[in-house]
């Protein structure tokens, strides 16, 4: 009889797939999970969920978890298994060994953003209480650092102004390098119940997503610029702003540093950043970036929603900023129903900007070369800290390559497949004596790794996760760790094994040490979190039950700072050998590198990264959708299936990057954010042909 | 006794939300409660259910205002994440000065309004009609099951389908329709389905994808994912939405059925 | 050896200089002194300002350089700040 078996338990947590940060049911039958079903008090999803949180569950237990602590004296060796004191002792006397040998900032830390908070939290008071420098840093350097340091520099926090639900107030909707229905869908569906209720919106985005047009849901405009030239354009959406005075003057002037707004006046005013001028420039009609300019400006609400379309470029941190000033000027933030929200990849990237996982950065965003802020981390910590600014991820990887950099402990990454440039990547890593890597399977990076430690999923430890409005939530341990310890305390562990003693009885007392000595945490705690069900930062003496709306009054230090945006086109350009420009995207059943949806049936929807490109470049390369094309790039070259398709342009080509045997960050260059380092995965001058039958792949 | 509808939480630092009150009212939901039509956000609006005086805000269903006054209404193609439709007629009331039976769901509140949810002829009209729905159940999936559904059975005492002599016994049924198990991880079986449109509203109000219609007329009407194509090969885009609204487990979680899903050979209720 | 291939840290610090070109002189060579001060690794601003006296920087912006002067200088220390370049008034 098909009568359903009945959960016999079931526990509140938080997914741990995108920055949406759905609350879930996680229901057990006989101590293992057997489904997940959407929380109706989640504030970020209302009850909704999408294919990855709902159903692509079962990774957790895929036969690849390691759950046994491995070993080996060089990466040809054959892994050896031992016990969790062995590993511990083994990576913390090699550690001991590089920093002896070559220096105490020749060894460094990588946090994950699918770890918790305070899991987060304490790889970074590892670098600083156990490695002694600030060599820490997080997988946000190659998605979102340029929020953080574009919002900070413009609005003062370098987050999402929102919560998720208030685009359902908004009168005018502008998505910019996102596709929320694919990358972020519970977010999507709500933006699209906004549209469906009257909300204009607009798109500014190469390709013709999904979000563009969808049933009962199509944009009033959309933007197909050219990859590359958000600035430009953002610039010029601006420029009709000034221009055509659309801005709001009382606002500005109430709310903002007068003298900068002219500044910005006189740069974004010039003639070389009028719609005439940008718009053939950036492959657009200039009418379409007035009128988007004018229904922006005109809301009455409007609120920008952007993604890594925005921030993967090497002026990423400055399209962050031309945003920032964009909803300052047309008076669009300080309310319900606009703002400036960036979507974030993964469950707790948010989290891990937070939380002091910054080579230059304590937790709350602030400078490790300020003493005041140093001293009240070595009062809490009872160690002196490194007073200099650390290695970002890439500059370890370059120095590794120049061979002064020897050590690293990765948590929960891997570089090899998600970084820019990977045969730098790989160069770096092979030049490294000790590479310690903590992680669910024995991921691409793992196959370069000393020291392998079985990581814990998101099912198995207590903690919490931050997601992309700033709300944290509960994350619930539902079945034991496999590997025996949850991260934290792998972490502890090895803590422990360098000489810093430490102990936590719970993760509870984790987030305690946060409160204390990190300003936007200061009024949480596990015990508030469960009362009201989440908590959105800052949470403090001002606000005890956390803040739904940024910048309501005033922002953070004041005034807001309206940016210099001055385009300046990327080196990466398009010439004879290489004439199309390749971007990059996701698709709604994978998750990043894949490296949890691969292992589930999800691959029902999408088993390989495929290759769009338009009729036209296709017919003149002989190329069918289904065939395989060699794509190559100035940096190397890959394989892939291609399909003919509408949604991008002549000249532009558009891929996934969730498979590892694709491979597709042979492509990307080493161009990055000027501030931060970002890689440029949004713009790669590559050209296409026809591949042999069966050819391999890889480069 | 008095009894209020819970306040949206979090409502604090908003401005300017008149005629767009949606994200307040979808913060009203409450985990273990289904208050059968979504929270409002309006005036408060006080009625008497059962003799006890009731206040929720203005909007809100007469379904609603029961369920918060702590009576429990029979109900299957009403729920509080989507807006009412009023097919299944199992959520009948009595209306001082009105007549007939309506629906609860899709009356709106009235300030003074004396409601009756109960009694002997309720109880047999929202029985005629759930024996209507269980005529068309396969009778081997009655007992043990958890569903709304079966939850539904149990308040108008049918917990044990139908009897072997009720007339509605060996009438028609959905048995020869194929059980859809493309997807990978549910399955939709046509035998099971009330047709209340529950997942086709889901699609379409909560996930907005439009991929659900319901096809034919009648006694033939069945649910269809795009050009009656299968959930894999459709438009659906495999967010468990319908899945979470099915009240009678035709759209439900595979991992729920460890050995694989089989029917049994048994016919109807 | 250099710590890190000096052509990238060269991009790098050009690249910072190239965002704040727009701002007057002062404000420029200031907001290139506060990231290279407070964003780069010491041993990165090391390997640069001898890349600088090696070669003089041919390829490295003029206000570029005079940030790195400042920063080498470290005469005034100013605390971190994000957000636009401040205007000072002693150091330019």
């Amino acid at each position: 009889m098909p009568i359903p078996v009945k959960p016999d338990n079931s526990v509140v947590t938080t997914c741990a797939y995108c920055g949406v940060g759905c609350g879930f049911k996680a229901e057990t039958h006989e101590g293992r999970v057997v489904r997940m079903v959407p929380w109706k008090e989640g504030k970020a999803n209302h009850g909704h969920s999408c294919v990855k949180g709902r159903f692509a569950f079962d990774y957790y237990a895929h036969p690849d978890r390691i759950r046994t602590p491995m070993i080996r004296a060089s990466i040809d060796e054959p892994w050896q298994e031992v016990d969790w004191p062995t590993a511990f002792a083994h990576a913390a006397s090699e550690l001991h060994r590089l920093q002896d040998t070559y220096g105490r900032g020749s060894v460094g830390a990588v946090s994950s953003s699918r770890c918790t908070n305070e899991e987060i939290f304490l790889m970074q008071k590892f670098a600083r209480v156990a490695l002694r420098n600030n060599n820490i840093d997080n997988c946000s350097r190659i998605c979102h650092s340029p929020t953080q340091f574009g919002l900070s520099a413009t609005l003062g926090a370098g987050a999402a102004s929102q919560h998720f639900d208030s685009v359902l107030q908004a009168d005018v909707v502008l998505v910019v390098g996102a596709n929320p229905t694919e990358g972020h869908p519970v977010f999507g569906s709500m933006m699209k119940r906004a549209v469906r209720r009257g909300a204009k919106l607009l798109v500014i985005d190469p390709r013709r997503t999904e979000t563009v047009d969808s049933p009962h849901c199509r944009a009033e405009v959309h933007l197909a610029l050219r990859p590359g030239t958000n600035v430009l354009v953002l610039n010029s959406v601006a420029h009709v702003v000034v221009t055509e005075r659309l801005y709001d003057e009382e606002f500005v002037r109430a709310r903002c540093d007068w003298d900068d707004f002219q500044l910005w006046m006189g740069l974004v005013g010039d003639e070389r950043y009028s719609p005439e001028v940008v718009g053939p420039e950036a492959g657009l009609d200039p009418e379409d970036i007035r009128r988007l300019a004018r229904i922006y400006a005109s809301g009455p609400k409007s609120t920008i929603y952007y993604g890594l379309g925005v921030t993967e470029h090497s002026q990423g941190s400055t399209g962050v900023m031309c945003l920032g000033n964009l909803t300052m000027a047309c008076g669009m933030v300080g309310r319900e129903g606009v703002g400036v929200n960036p979507l974030r990849g993964q469950g707790n990237v948010q989290g891990g900007s937070c939380l002091g996982s910054w080579p230059h950065m304590l937790t709350g965003y602030r400078f490790v070369t300020d003493p005041e802020v140093r001293g009240s981390f070595e009062a809490e910590w009872r160690i002196e800290l490194d007073s200099e600014p650390g290695l970002r991820l890439p500059n370890m990887f370059d120095a590794a390559t120049a061979g002064t950099f020897k050590g690293i402990y990765i948590q929960g990454e891997d570089p090899v497949q998600s970084d820019p440039n990977r045969h730098h990547v790989e160069a770096a890593l092979r030049s490294m004596e000790c590479v310690i890597v903590q992680d669910l399977y024995l991921s691409e990076t793992a196959k370069f790794a000393h020291v392998f430690l079985p990581g814990s999923s998101s099912l198995e430890k207590d903690g919490t996760f931050t997601n992309a409005e700033r709300r944290v939530s509960m994350v619930r341990q539902v079945v034991e760790p496999l590997g025996g310890l949850a991260d934290w305390q792998i972490t502890v562990g090895l803590m422990n094994a360098m000489g810093y003693e430490c102990h936590y009885d719970h993760p509870s007392e984790i987030l305690d040490e946060i409160a204390r000595t990190s300003p936007a945490y200061s009024g949480m705690s596990f015990e508030k979190i469960e009362k009201l069900g989440s908590v959105q930062w800052p949470c403090n003496t001002d606000a005890p039950e956390g803040t739904e709306v940024l910048h309501t009054v005033q922002f953070p230090r004041g005034k807001g700072s309206f940016m210099l945006t001055q385009y300046v086109p990327t080196r990466e350009r398009t010439d004879d050998q290489y004439p199309l420009l390749l971007t990059t995207g996701r698709i709604l059943s994978q998750y990043n590198v894949g490296t949890q949806t691969r292992r589930t049936a999800n691959l029902a929807w999408h088993d390989e990264d495929v290759l769009e490109i338009s009729a036209g470049d296709a017919a003149a390369r002989g190329l069918a959708t289904g065939d395989r094309a060699r794509i190559s790039s100035r940096y190397g070259s890959t394989e892939l299936t291609v399909r003919i398709s509408e949604r991008v342009n002549p000249g532009i080509v558009y891929t996934t990057f969730h498979f590892a045997h694709t491979m597709v960050n042979n492509l990307t260059s080493n161009l990055d954010d000027w501030a931060t380092n970002c890689p440029e995965y949004k713009v790669t001058a590559v050209d296409v042909v026809k591949a042999a039958a069966h050819a391999g792949v890889g480069s | 006794m008095s009894t209020t509808n819970p306040a949206p939480a979090g409502t604090a630092g908003t401005a300017g939300t008149a005629g767009k009150q949606v994200w307040t009212e979808l913060r009203g939901l409450r985990e273990g409660v289904d208050l059968g039509t979504p929270p409002r956000d309006g005036e408060p609006v006080t009625l008497t259910i059962d003799g006890v005086e009731t206040t929720v805000p203005a909007g809100s269903s007469v379904l609603l205002a029961a369920t918060v006054a702590g009576a429990t209404v029979p109900k299957l193609c009403a729920t509080d994440t989507l807006e009412c439709f009023g097919s299944c007629r199992v959520c009948l009331v009595e209306i001082e000065g009105r007549r007939g039976y309506p629906a609860s769901c899709t009356t709106p509140v009235e300030s003074g309004m004396t409601v009756r949810t109960g009694g002997e002829r309720l109880t047999a009209l929202r029985r005629g009609v759930v024996e209507l729905y269980l005529s068309d159940y396969p009778a081997s999936d009655i007992e043990g099951g958890w569903s709304e559904f079966h939850t539904t059975l149990e308040q108008v005492g049918l917990t044990d389908g139908l009897p072997a002599d009720h007339p509605y016994r060996g009438g028609d049924h959905h048995q020869h329709l194929a059980v859809d198990e493309s997807n990978p991880y549910f399955l939709f079986d046509p035998a099971k389905c009330i047709v209340c449109s529950r997942c086709v509203r889901a699609c379409q109000e909560i996930q907005g994808t439009f991929a659900l219609t319901i096809s034919g007329r009648g006694f033939g009407s069945k649910v269809a994912a795009s050009q009656d194509e299968s959930f894999l090969a459709s438009e659906c885009v495999s967010c468990g939405a319908c899945v979470q609204a099915c009240p009678s487990d035709a759209l439900i979680e595979k991992s729920l059925f460890p050995g694989g899903y089989h029917r049994a050979d048994s016919g109807q209720a | 050896m250099s710590f890190i291939d000096t052509e990238r840290l060269v991009t790098m610090a050009n690249q910072i200089g190239d965002f704040f070109a727009p701002y007057p002189h002062a404000r420029r060579v200031e907001g290139v002194r506060n990231h290279l001060r407070n964003y780069w690794d010491p041993r990165m601003r090391e390997a640069f300002f001898e890349y600088l006296d090696a070669t003089g920087g041919p390829d490295v912006h003029e206000h570029v350089k005079e940030a790195a002067a400042l920063v080498r200088a470290d005469t005034a220390p100013v605390r971190a700040y994000a957000g636009p370049p401040k205007q000072l008034d002693a150091t330019s």
